[in-house]
């Protein structure tokens, strides 16, 4: 007697997600191998967008290295440029400017709700509500006013120097600023009303993906992703740097609101609540920043003592830790980049087993992974 | 056809002599090419249509280049889908891939056939009505699910797939909320539908108001309809954030177009059954339309028709550019769990009150009071 | 589940989606929430500092080679020969823009700032060679050529100085003048063939690194777009160039 299955065997399916993908976020691939529509297991394949950019560091020199951090996470480029400066300034023990550094809070902070903003808009336009991703584009338009203004450029901003920030705000910068903050803030609540508390949306997050705060730890996690899992730690407050111990505000965890702790709604909040955050600090910031200069003096030929540094900052996609050996010599001896993305595809494999083809798409997403941190 | 062929050939002297049959099968050409042209027209317009009300709900301005604010766009489209490349897959199963979007565009235009467009303007007033809509445009499954499977191609073999499991569950909950129309006016024919909700009650007259189970059934019809049809938040077949664009993924020009074509004629059917079965069809209220002359009595009632299924026809537009997708399972739950023991309650408690108040509604009943 | 669980999953539903359709609907139907700007009949006001394409002013550049330099990409590329009064005098001065990315570094190092971003950011080409711009319309051969003659004279006027003083003091300097004379001579009768191989004596800058850049040079295409009405000026059509420019392509 022949069971079912043998009169009518089936046999798992390979299917090849990416790197040509509308929700990948770029060019990840994944391979997934599929039981019908459920995921038995979710490789993901990365390199596709790999350009050297530690390579490079080694041949150009330090202040060189600038636009190429730009080139690391693009839609968080300020974060990127402040966290080569910081660990170029910490290598060299340079002493910068308080107003620079006020001006590097408040453009990172700026650059934060802009990613976040990217991050929320991609995410609903992957659970297929496309609106609220124009409306998120829409709001980032007015970050990226400001930053042409301060800088000159809208999307690679080059903004930092080796011993603060390539120019001052320009008049009416911080005004501008300000009245972006007031008419941005009434919009996050906009977003949860229209599609953060969504029934729908909320289902398709809900207790997807649970990432436990152990497990969380254990595989490195960092930012918005490692705060999800309910883990409260910010390089902002743990390891402060710049002037963020002179403002106040909280650090935003998962709270397992609508599922599980660690699900990929409590990700997506987190980044939700970060935008406020990031407002209260560019509102401390605008409020507090004194007058002077926005350069230190550091020779046009810089050369920094021997010896090696790592210094992490936290970025919109995680810490990103930048590993520096000096061999005194004008150009990096040795670069080493560490990003939040890279480390968030290594806990990949182990959280889509069992899901569908549909949650592999609300992973990614809740990750907000960008290929060129994750290639570099 | 037969009686207006009648009819045809004693007002013509011309047509005497021809016989009977070849006057019918003229006229059955006739008829068919003008509901064609509408609904390839509606189908354009519609996808104009849906582009600006997703360009104003999304803060943009939407299509404004070809012709004045962009009101040409949709022959840009038909004729840059017409001149493409037709590509066949090289694995493709050429029959079947050719066929496919046949069966989806044919599954959506037959249902035309029965659209109440007015008093007099109906193509075929068939007795069996709602049946045939709901028995054709599940030809439609058949197409999709053959574009999935010939196309060799994982992704549209999922769409297909997910469009046939969804489709099949679907036209359970959708004839369950359709029922309590036909229980009122105790036929299957569309146009007996509508004429049952005309009338001195006016707004109130509509099956909408007739009871509070015929008015939660019109939006559990709502509901599975969009569901029924692919459109979101069910667009689960071609959800193009998931499967790339799903079933369709391998099909270009003119045979894309007609899968195209056959989404917003079901769109369209969706539309006009909600209005035929709950809004009063081209009834408006305090009027009779059927007392004006024969030609602008139809026009009448053609425009008030229209109106009504253009506006459920936004309204689908609007939820779709509101809500997120539903993931695979839970569309299954939700049909199975949600809408078919639903639509079953008020299907039971429609007969019910038919049964109790012998078949009037409550609007009817007031108005008895007050005599 | 329970049965009161369930109606409050429905419930929710409803509310919520009600929700983001009263949002969606304020959009849809409020016309000042349209934000698009139609590009190219609308333009945004482009705020100062703002890094368009590059532009360099060469008759204030001293062609010191601190673009060249500080370029992370190497997009820029110049030319110079020493002139009669000891000022280096550029030959040529290109920027490849398709290669450029306008991250401003070069702009910040000019010591005599005659190197700008402009507001200019539209440009569209058929052939690569188009995207670099020359900044300075003339030969570069010529140019040398021009330079190797003025230097000479210059060098002929200063030997007939020394030669006269020459019988009182004569000295080891003026010998290598006097060398380096001849060389400029028979530079400028080279003509054009002197680019390539110039005499050490009159051109160093423009060296080795020049013969290999002015190979580069045909390559190249015809002539940099109207970035902006004051640059409009600078860069002229250059017609051999660019016949050779569209051969090659």
């Amino acid at each position: 007697m022949t069971t079912r299955t043998d009169a009518l065997p089936t046999q798992e399916m390979t299917i090849n997600m990416g790197p040509q993908h509308p929700s990948t976020h770029g060019v990840l691939r994944v391979i997934l191998t599929t039981d019908g529509e459920v995921v038995t297991r979710a490789v993901p394949d990365v390199g596709y967008l790999h350009r050297g950019l530690e390579k490079i560091g080694e041949r150009v020199t330090y202040a060189q290295y600038m636009p190429f951090t730009d080139r690391l996470d693009y839609l968080a480029a300020m974060n990127c440029n402040c966290a080569w400066a910081w660990a170029v300034e910490k290598l060299a023990k340079i002493e910068v400017p308080e107003r620079a550094e006020y001006l590097r809070v408040i453009v990172c902070e700026l650059n934060r709700i802009s990613s976040h903003l990217i991050a929320f808009g991609s995410y609903t336009a992957d659970m297929g509500a496309f609106t609220p991703f124009l409306y998120g584009i829409r709001e980032r338009e007015h970050v990226n006013d400001l930053f042409e203004m301060i800088c000159g450029n809208r999307l690679t901003y080059n903004y930092a120097r080796v011993g603060g920030v390539s120019g001052d705000a320009p008049p009416g910068f911080l005004e501008k600023t300000k009245e972006f903050l007031d008419y941005f803030e009434p919009k996050i609540d906009e977003y949860n009303n229209l599609i953060s508390y969504n029934k729908i949306f909320v289902h398709r997050l809900a207790n997807v993906a649970v990432i436990p705060a152990e497990e969380a730890v254990a595989y490195g996690l960092t930012g918005p992703n490692l705060r999800g899992s309910g883990v409260p730690f910010d390089l902002r407050k743990d390891e402060p740097y710049s002037v963020y111990p002179k403002f106040d505000f909280k650090v935003c965890v998962g709270t397992g609101e609508r599922g599980t702790l660690g699900d990929c709604f409590d990700r997506y909040m987190v980044r939700i609540n970060e935008m406020r955050e990031s407002i209260k600090i560019v509102r401390q910031a605008v409020a507090q920043i004194p007058d002077g200069p926005v350069l230190a003096k550091v020779p046009r030929l810089f050369k920094p003592p021997v010896g090696e540094v790592y210094f992490r900052s936290e970025c919109p996609r995680g810490e990103t830790g930048i590993y520096l050996i000096s061999d005194g010599s004008v150009n990096p001896f040795r670069l080493k980049i560490r990003t939040g993305s890279f480390v968030a595809m290594n806990i990949f494999e182990k959280v889509t087993k069992g899901l569908m083809i549909a949650d592999i798409v609300a992973v990614i997403g809740s990750f907000d992974i960008i290929l060129p941190e994750i290639d570099r | 056809m037969e009686a207006l062929a009648i009819s045809l050939v004693n007002a013509v002297p011309l047509l005497a002599g021809v016989p009977l049959w070849a006057v019918t099968l003229l006229l059955m050409v006739v008829v068919a090419a003008v509901i064609l042209v509408f609904a390839l027209t509606f189908e354009g317009v519609g996808s104009l249509v849906l582009r600006k009300v997703a360009g104003d709900i999304q803060a943009r301005i939407g299509p404004n280049r070809v012709g004045p604010n962009g009101m040409l766009q949709f022959l840009a489209d038909g004729v840059k889908l017409v001149l493409k490349e037709d590509l066949i897959p090289a694995n493709a199963d050429r029959l079947l891939f050719k066929l496919a979007p046949y069966f989806a565009f044919v599954g959506s235009f037959a249902a035309f056939v029965v659209v109440p467009f007015g008093v007099g303007l109906i193509a075929a007033d068939l007795n069996i009505g709602i049946y045939y809509v709901m028995a054709v445009t599940s030809l439609v499954v058949i197409g999709v699910l053959l574009a999935g499977w010939s196309s060799n191609n994982k992704w549209a073999l999922l769409g297909g797939m997910r469009a046939a499991a969804q489709i099949v569950s679907y036209e359970i909950p959708v004839g369950m909320a359709l029922i309590p129309a036909v229980l009122i006016a105790g036929s299957l024919s569309l146009q007996d539908i509508v004429r049952s909700q005309s009338g001195l009650l006016g707004i109130f007259g509509w099956n909408l108001f007739h009871n509070p189970f015929t008015f939660f059934s019109f939006f559990l019809y709502f509901t599975a309809a969009q569901a029924e049809t692919n459109q979101t938040p069910f667009d689960l077949p071609e959800a193009e954030s998931e499967l790339v664009s799903g079933y369709n993924v391998e099909y270009s020009g003119i045979r894309f177009g007609l899968f195209f074509l056959s989404e917003f004629g079901d769109m369209f059917i969706v539309a006009t059954l909600s209005t035929a079965c709950f809004l009063g069809g081209w009834n408006v209220p305090f009027f009779n339309a059927g007392t004006l002359p024969w030609i602008w009595g139809n026009l009448f009632s053609l425009g008030v028709f229209l109106a009504k299924a253009f506006t459920m026809v936004l309204i689908m537009m609007w939820v779709r550019w509101t809500l997120p997708r539903l993931r695979v399972d839970q569309l299954m739950r939700m049909a199975w769990k949600y809408l078919v023991p639903l639509t079953f309650v008020n299907l039971l408690g429609v007969s019910l009150w038919l049964l109790v108040f012998k078949g009037k509604g409550i609007p009817a009943m007031i108005a008895s009071l007050f005599g | 589940m329970g049965l009161k669980a369930y109606m409050n999953d429905i419930v929710e539903a409803v509310v919520t989606t009600a929700k983001g359709m009263r949002i969606t609907a304020r959009y849809g139907v409020d016309p000042r929430e349209e934000v698009t700007l139609q590009y190219p009949e609308e333009r945004w006001e482009i705020p100062e500092g703002y890094r368009g394409f590059l532009h360099n002013d060469i008759k204030t550049c001293t062609a010191c080679t601190m673009c060249v330099k500080t370029c992370p990409v190497d997009c820029i590329s110049l030319e110079s020969v020493r002139g009669a009064d000891k000022r280096m005098v550029l030959a040529s001065y290109d920027i490849n823009i398709g290669r450029c990315m306008y991250c401003g570094l070069c702009v910040e190092v000019c010591p005599p700032k005659s190197l700008k971003h402009t507001s200019g950011y539209e440009m569209a080409s058929v052939t690569r060679g188009e995207l670099i711009l020359h900044f300075i319309a003339e030969d570069a051969a010529e140019i040398k050529a021009r330079v190797a003659r003025q230097v000479a004279e210059a060098a002929a006027k200063a030997e007939a100085q020394a030669a006269a003083k020459a019988a009182e003091v004569p000295s080891s300097g003026t010998a290598e003048v006097a060398k380096a004379a001849e060389a400029a001579k028979a530079g400028a009768q080279a003509g054009p063939k002197a680019a390539e191989v110039p005499p050490s004596g009159t051109a160093e800058a423009a060296g080795a690194q020049a013969s290999a850049k002015t190979a580069e040079v045909p390559l190249s295409g015809t002539k940099a777009p109207d970035v902006s009405s004051e640059s409009a000026k600078a860069p002229v059509v250059e017609p051999k160039a660019a016949k050779e420019g569209e051969n090659k392509e």
